[in-house]
């Protein structure tokens, strides 16, 4: 294909990730209680339309169908046994309609499992947990990387170093923090600093935050990322906080606002882009044209 | 010091050991049980007030709530033989079928039998029926559901319904909890409240029981 690395591409312009997947699939009637990565193999044609929408839309890159993949999650949803099939075919279908110029990232969520005092499990189980998917998705032969929503950033670091471990790809990493009176933490009461910090010692080469906050309250933590990280730094906010509005799930930010908090966030120099949760190919195709124009 | 005092100190620095030895020590010597009981309460809803503030964390919370349960378990039976009702209430909890989100159904579970519930928790991915066989097998006084998206909400809907239809809905109040979870929903399907986090739920759980 020829296409320069992601990491190179990022010195050139800010890069354009794509917007949610589990929203877009339950607005098409995943049930509830279904793992989205279920339908890489049911309903593929579903899965590889929300792909190609947002390269139609202007994505340079997009996640594979694969966030709830690892086996602590898919286990917890009585599909342990499928982990391999889901996340190989989740790869192939991102692939087979990507663009020779765009990407295809390997989508790691969190395994739902804590570490004392809040849960039981151990590091080590973390570490097998994602050695796991990130080979597979390293066969599946994706492009890079995208470790997102991680609350703790045990398990945060636990999955770069196994990302690092398998491969030599690119490994994004990108935290979940809630905005409190004092700053930006996670729930666990990690600042920015200190997730950047262990994050760019675990080798991660994209730092960022994603879901959660919306976009209003995500401009504020790029300077801040920005400040501690020696590597480029993305943001994936999320289209507001979800409300059930007669029976429908409603994100409340439209991809008009949602794109003047995201050209805020490009004043700060942030380097890679998308949405998460509640976002779809509209906001999308709004940051492309910001970016691209 | 005086022993309110350390009390207060071991729930909010977390110290399972300490607290437990205040509760033993609180036995032996015959000391005011109710006095040391409004100190460990006292010591949790600071730490849920500090939460809310963002000044303490999950991890903090929780091994604050472990502290003032070992505490509660040497307590408690104490006060039964006195006080035949100190028992708060009995609560069946648990995340609802299709949902596994359970950081925040555990943290209630944990406060509430900090506070002296007696917790019956069912964990995530739990059917509306289990929910009800539980609540009655144990005679509950109080059912917490848990969803933590908008699309398993529906199944808070569900239970109350088939309270309804059993005949049973008076016998149980319902507290939803969840993130998307809001006071217009509670009011819709017909549920008995929804706080904005732990130490608030249980706030109102002390409420609705009447304490």
């Amino acid at each position: 294909m020829g296409k320069v690395g992601i990491l190179e591409k990022i010195k050139k312009r800010i890069v354009v990730l794509d917007g949610a997947m589990g929203s877009m699939l339950i607005d098409q009637g995943l049930p509830a209680g279904i793992p989205p990565e279920y339908w890489n193999i049911s309903k593929p044609e579903k899965v590889q339309k929300v792909h190609i929408d947002y390269f139609d839309a202007g994505s340079d890159v997009v996640l594979t169908n694969t966030f709830g993949g690892s086996r602590l999650k898919l286990t917890a949803h009585k599909h342990g046994s499928s982990v391999e099939e889901y996340n190989k075919k989740a790869v192939e279908l991102a692939k087979e309609i990507c663009p020779d110029d765009c990407y295809v990232a390997g989508d790691i969520g969190p395994s739902g499992a804590f570490l004392p005092p809040v849960g039981t499990i151990t590091i080590e189980e973390f570490k097998e947990n994602y050695l796991e998917q990130t080979k597979i998705l390293d066969e599946a032969d994706v492009d890079f990387f995208f470790i997102e929503t991680m609350v703790d950033i045990k398990e945060a670091e636990a999955a770069v170093k196994a990302a690092k471990k398998v491969s030599n790809k690119p490994v994004f990493a990108s935290i979940t923090y809630q905005k409190t009176k004092r700053g930006y933490f996670t729930i666990m009461g990690d600042s920015v600093e200190q997730c950047v910090e262990i994050l760019q010692k675990a080798g991660a080469d994209v730092i960022g935050a994603n879901c959660t906050i919306g976009s209003d309250e995500m401009i504020d933590l790029v300077p801040q990322l920005k400040k501690v990280s020696k590597v480029p730094i993305c943001a994936k906010p999320n289209a507001g906080r979800p409300q059930l509005i007669d029976g429908k799930t409603v994100y409340p930010t439209s991809p008009n606002d949602f794109v003047q908090d995201i050209l805020q966030m490009v004043e700060k120099q942030i380097n890679v882009i998308g949405g998460c949760c509640g976002s779809n190919p509209a906001h999308i195709r709004k940051i492309a044209q910001l970016i691209k124009r | 010091m005086d022993i309110s005092k350390e009390c207060k100190e071991a729930i909010i620095s977390g110290n399972k050991s300490q607290a437990e030895e205040l509760a033993k020590r609180a036995v032996k010597e015959g000391l005011d049980v109710d006095q040391i009981i409004d100190a460990f309460s006292e010591a949790i809803r600071e730490m849920g007030d500090l939460f809310e503030e963002g000044e303490v964390f999950l991890p903090e919370l929780m091994r604050s709530a472990e502290a003032m349960k070992t505490a509660m378990n040497i307590l408690t039976p104490l006060l039964s033989e006195g006080k035949t009702d100190h028992i708060l209430g009995r609560v069946v909890i648990g995340t609802i079928e299709g949902d596994i989100h359970d950081i925040g159904k555990t943290l209630v579970a944990a406060i509430l039998s900090a506070e002296g519930f007696e917790v019956y928790d069912l964990g995530a991915d739990v059917p509306v029926n289990d929910f009800i066989e539980k609540a009655l097998e144990v005679d509950a006084h109080l059912i917490c559901i848990s969803a933590l998206l908008t699309t398993t909400m529906i199944g808070q809907k569900k239970l109350i319904e088939e309270l309804k239809e059993r005949n049973i809905r008076n016998r149980f109040k319902v507290l939803l909890g969840g993130a998307p979870v809001t006071k217009q929903w509670v009011q819709d399907i017909g549920a008995d409240g929804t706080a904005e986090n732990a130490v608030s739920a249980t706030k109102l759980a002390k409420k609705l029981l009447g304490h």
